[in-house]
């Protein structure tokens, strides 16, 4: 009977981790995974839109190498590891044709060394940490301004305006402490425009009471103060600044922010925040204004940047793949390194590491309900008001 | 940084209308510990489910999330009464541990339902966001509403266990519940209603939340770990232990994110309660060995 | 039953250690994944198992084992498998300091003081960033070394079983059941209780902490939150107890079940494999109490030492 039982075991096990390679005739199959459930959902839920969206458009006009391209993902429950299990399942098992980034900079860090091994480009359109690219990987790409850039429209809005002293606090995950910490980070952009930075502190992922952090940030009395956070903090952390009433001149928060839900659940109290995007419905790019339609008839809400990049990133993606005349990494990176193009979602060039040096950022503030561009000065639509008033007036 | 005694003061009271909160969510949880040796990991998926009913009654008709409290307890009351009917009682006088994963089974499989249900969206309830200034101190209002009704609510609790009957027999149970067989109460009813009770207490946790953080599904398990660290730290099963070690939670947390940082204020909570169970192995309250 | 069992055991680690040359990546992968859970679920069940003190926070080893063989590595450059053994020394040491205090606590108060180690270990290793990098995690150089991983990750579960085998036919093991049944009872005959839970709380230490040195090594990449996941500790509970607590096979048995379904699940319904793996625990523990192994136990009058 034992003999049987693990005879048995083997035969599923072995039946269950191999499976027969795709037939060459088939759609192009590009995999990724995406964030669907756990810490990075609703995040990750703009992704895939966005790439659905993408392949949609793409297949209508003919697909890529006269295939039509498919999307296989899988969910990684916002876990690195996850992550890693996939990727390596998608390129070994899938046999997919090629890859594409997930959502995070940590799970993308995690994948990339997946990636490598097994010659993959792979395409990240919400990788956003410059270490990612700095380990001499040859095949990840970068769609997105890198973190460091994330709270320098903010910082600039306020130090041309007579701010004297900043701080800031971050969530401690790999992303948000490197858009404060890193070298040209925020701390480096404000002592470089003469700031005076206060107090920089961070903060364990899955906090949501602030209480004694905005307690030790009121005595530090900055003018500006940029959190680096996802979204459930920004929500958690911009209530309670309300209710512990501290009110710097400018406030802003890396991630969340530009999400139509953070307007919906602060209502009036997100009026006057600022926060970087990497891109807004309405900024004057190729195939904006299709992109924001389609996604709207078929998701019934706006994009966000996490969509329009995913969306841009898998075009960009599939475009190279068309001027390659091939899936082969080699040439398909060939033809990346060199592209110089601008998409729906900006400016697209990259340095020979992969890291994006094109795109350029945007910061919004919230005014009267809408996000309002207000840096930098060429694309901005509006002007910041500036100071941001007391609590009780806005 | 230099502490100011104003920063000390702002502090301190953010940690005790933290703690008023944790200690009514944690009684919960020492109910259903006391009584049936149990440990309910979906303490915080229940809280959890009592948050949404809250959100859909304020955002469906339009009821005052206060208002809303009762009738979110009732519906909780309900549900927790269900859930140990059907699954829990069949395992309340076997080993620990199998209850503990009877519970842990049932709350990722609540949280998941949570998920299909009403998707991994963040929702608020926008009510009261300002906050009260007395004497230079701010006093947020939802907190300061949660804390009040919080101890209400636990003062409630507290009465009905030392008064009533029926919370005479409850705590009866939890002492012996051989004995208490014996003595003519009906211990199956008992572990059935102290269930509901502690899921009402749960629900009364979620509506209070509700208006403070955001709503989501997995918003619970935190404060499944926050209420059973409250209970040891009081003594699990000492009822008025968990009032006990509620404050101190809230305190040390709110005091230690002040004086070290946000990353350690967990860690020296931990600290804190291994030390206590160091000197006082059963909590500092006492209550028993098991 | 001896004459049956080990010619199956040869045959199956014979398979085992020639499938990575018919396997592809992803087979490797997860069948390393699977010797980690079969080497992590083995060793709970020598402390929980056996001493009925449940470790809630176990993963704390690994995670120590993890940090302490990523930091050799990229620090101080030590090879790979040094650095995983000593991964399995730190976990040790770090169960001797823990375990001298807390394993004079009883039932949820042990239980929340291991569910606490853990908690403590990531803050620090978040908060001592300069050493660990924090929450930027720990990044490896590069090396593609995933077959000869998957064999060491191969040899640690297949000790960590023999182990289990040693002690439970052993009069250590013995006296270790007698502490689950009744603590008071042991010392009464006589059982230095204090060493003999110790003693079973180190080896249980050991093999988390060279897995989690090994999983270091072969992702390349740690960070806190996901180094100290509770999750995993929950889920090694589950798989001993869904196998059978305090036998031989039970960990195995129950880490290759739910690690395959999990794997099956999980690739088909993104949206519903907790739900369903909420649905799995509740209907073990309401079926069959004692585990698989204990149920075929109770009805085929297998050994105990199964």
């Amino acid at each position: 009977m034992h003999r049987n039982a693990a005879g048995a075991l083997i035969v599923v096990l072995a039946l269950v981790l191999s499976r027969l390679p795709g037939d060459a005739q088939a759609p192009l199959r590009i995999g990724a995974s995406i964030s669907l459930t756990g810490t990075y959902a609703s995040l990750g839920q703009m992704m895939k839109r966005g790439y659905d969206v993408c392949l949609k458009d793409v297949n209508a006009k003919g697909g890529a190498l006269g295939r039509k391209v498919e999307l296989v993902s899988y969910d990684d429950r916002s876990d690195p590891g996850t992550g890693v299990k996939l990727y390596e399942k998608l390129i070994t098992e899938d046999k997919v044709d090629g890859v594409i980034g997930p959502y995070s900079s940590a799970i993308t860090e995690a994948v990339a060394n997946v990636t490598e091994k097994y010659k993959k480009v792979m395409l990240t359109p919400l990788g956003a940490t410059s270490s990612i690219f700095k380990k001499g990987r040859r095949y990840v790409i970068g769609v997105i301004t890198p973190s460091e850039a994330y709270l320098e429209g903010l910082i600039d809005i306020a130090a041309r305006r007579g701010a004297k002293t900043a701080a800031f606090i971050y969530e401690d995950t790999l992303f948000p402490k490197s858009s404060v910490r890193d070298p040209g980070a925020a701390v480096d952009i404000a002592k470089k425009k003469g700031l005076q930075v206060t107090f920089v502190e961070a903060y364990p992922k899955g906090t949501t009471d602030f209480a004694a952090l905005i307690t030790k940030l009121k005595a530090a009395g900055p003018d500006v103060f940029g959190a680096a956070t996802y979204f459930d903090d920004a929500v958690a952390l911009t209530r309670q600044m309300k209710e512990l009433n501290f009110s710097p001149k400018a406030y802003g928060v890396t991630v969340g922010g530009d999400l139509p839900k953070f307007y919906e659940l602060l209502k009036q109290n997100a009026e006057y925040v600022y926060g970087p995007s990497q891109w807004e419905t309405g900024l004057p790019y190729p195939g904006e204004k299709e992109f924001v339609e389609a996604f709207r008839q078929q998701f019934k809400e706006d994009p966000s940047y996490h969509a329009a990049s995913s969306y841009s990133g898998c075009q960009i993606y599939v475009d190279a793949v068309r001027r390659a005349g091939s899936i082969d990494a080699d040439r398909v990176r060939e033809v990346l390194l060199k592209l110089e193009t601008r998409t729906t979602l900006g400016d697209f060039k990259v340095d020979q590491d992969g890291l994006q040096i094109a795109h350029k950022m945007v910061t919004f503030q919230w005014q009267d309900g809408k996000k309002i561009i207000v840096w930098p000065d060429e694309l901005a639509s509006g002007k910041p008001r500036y100071p941001t008033p007391a609590w009780t007036q806005r | 940084m230099t502490i100011t005694p104003q920063m000390l003061g702002q502090v301190v009271i953010s940690g005790i209308l933290a703690g008023a909160l944790y200690a009514m969510v944690a009684l919960g949880l020492s109910l259903i510990f006391g009584v049936m040796r149990v440990i309910n990991v979906a303490h915080g998926p229940l809280l959890m489910l009592g948050a949404f009913a809250t959100y859909f009654l304020y955002h469906g008709l339009g009821l005052n999330p206060y208002l809303g409290l009762p009738l979110v307890m009732v519906v909780m009351f309900g549900v927790g009464a269900l859930v140990q009917r059907t699954l829990v009682a069949r395992v309340v006088d076997a080993p620990e541990l199998q209850s503990l994963l009877l519970t842990f089974g049932i709350a990722i499989a609540l949280v998941n339902l949570a998920q299909l249900a009403f998707t991994s969206d963040i929702r608020s309830v926008e009510y009261l966001t300002a906050s009260w200034t007395v004497g230079g101190f701010a006093f947020s209002k939802s907190r300061v509403i949660a804390g009040v009704l919080a101890v209400a609510i636990t003062a409630g609790a507290f009465l009905f266990l030392g008064r009533t009957r029926l919370g005479k027999a409850i705590r009866a149970t939890s002492q012996s519940p051989d004995v208490a067989l014996v003595c003519g109460i009906d211990v199956d009813r008992i572990r059935m209603i102290t269930f509901g009770l502690a899921c009402a207490l749960a629900g009364a946790g979620g509506a209070l939340i509700a208006v403070m953080v955001a709503i989501q599904p997995e918003m619970g398990q935190i404060w499944t770990f926050k209420s059973f660290l409250v209970i040891v730290l009081g003594g699990a099963g000492n009822y008025p232990g968990a009032l006990l070690g509620g404050i101190l939670l809230g305190l040390v947390e709110q005091l230690s994110s002040l004086l070290l940082t946000a990353q350690l204020s967990e860690a020296v909570s931990y600290v804190l309660l291994v030390l206590v169970l160091l000197v006082r192995p059963t909590g500092l309250l006492g209550g028993r060995a098991t | 039953m001896r004459r049956v069992v080990l010619p199956a055991l040869a045959v199956v680690l014979a398979a085992l250690a020639v499938y990575p040359t018919v396997a592809s990546g992803y087979g490797v992968r997860a069948m390393l994944q699977l010797f980690m859970w079969v080497a992590l679920a083995g060793s709970w069940n020598l402390i929980s198992g056996l001493t009925g003190y449940v470790s809630f926070g176990h993963i704390a080893f690994f995670g120590a084992g993890a940090y302490a063989t990523a930091l050799a590595i990229a620090r101080w450059h030590w090879p790979w498998p040094v650095a995983a053994l000593a991964g399995g020394v730190a976990a040790c040491l770090l169960a001797l300091v823990i375990g001298y205090p807390c394993l004079r606590l009883k039932g949820p108060y042990f239980a929340i003081s291991m569910l606490g180690l853990n908690e403590v270990l990531r803050a620090l290793v978040s908060y001592f960033e300069g050493l660990t990098g924090g929450g930027s995690g720990l990044s490896l150089p590069t090396l593609e070394a995933t077959i000869p991983i998957y064999y060491a990750m191969g040899a640690v579960a297949v000790a960590v079983t023999a182990l289990a085998y040693a002690i439970i036919t052993s009069r250590f093991g013995l006296r270790l059941m007698t502490i689950r049944e009744d603590e008071v009872a042991a010392e009464a005959m006589g059982i230095d209780t204090a060493r003999h839970k110790l003693a079973a709380f180190l080896l249980s230490a050991a093999g988390p902490g060279i897995v989690g040195g090994l999983f270091a090594r072969d992702q390349g990449f740690i960070e806190p939150l996901s180094t100290f996941a509770l999750v995993m500790t929950i889920t090694m509970i589950v798989m001993v107890l869904f196998g059978g607590k305090g036998t031989v096979w039970g960990p195995v048995l129950g880490a290759v079940v739910l690690f395959v379904s999990q794997e099956l699940v999980w690739a088909r319904f993104p949206y519903v494999h907790q739900l369903l793996f909420g649905a799995i625990i509740v209907a073990v523990v309401l079926l069959m109490p004692r585990g698989v192994l204990g149920v075929l136990q109770q009805r085929y009058r297998l050994p105990r030492t199964i």
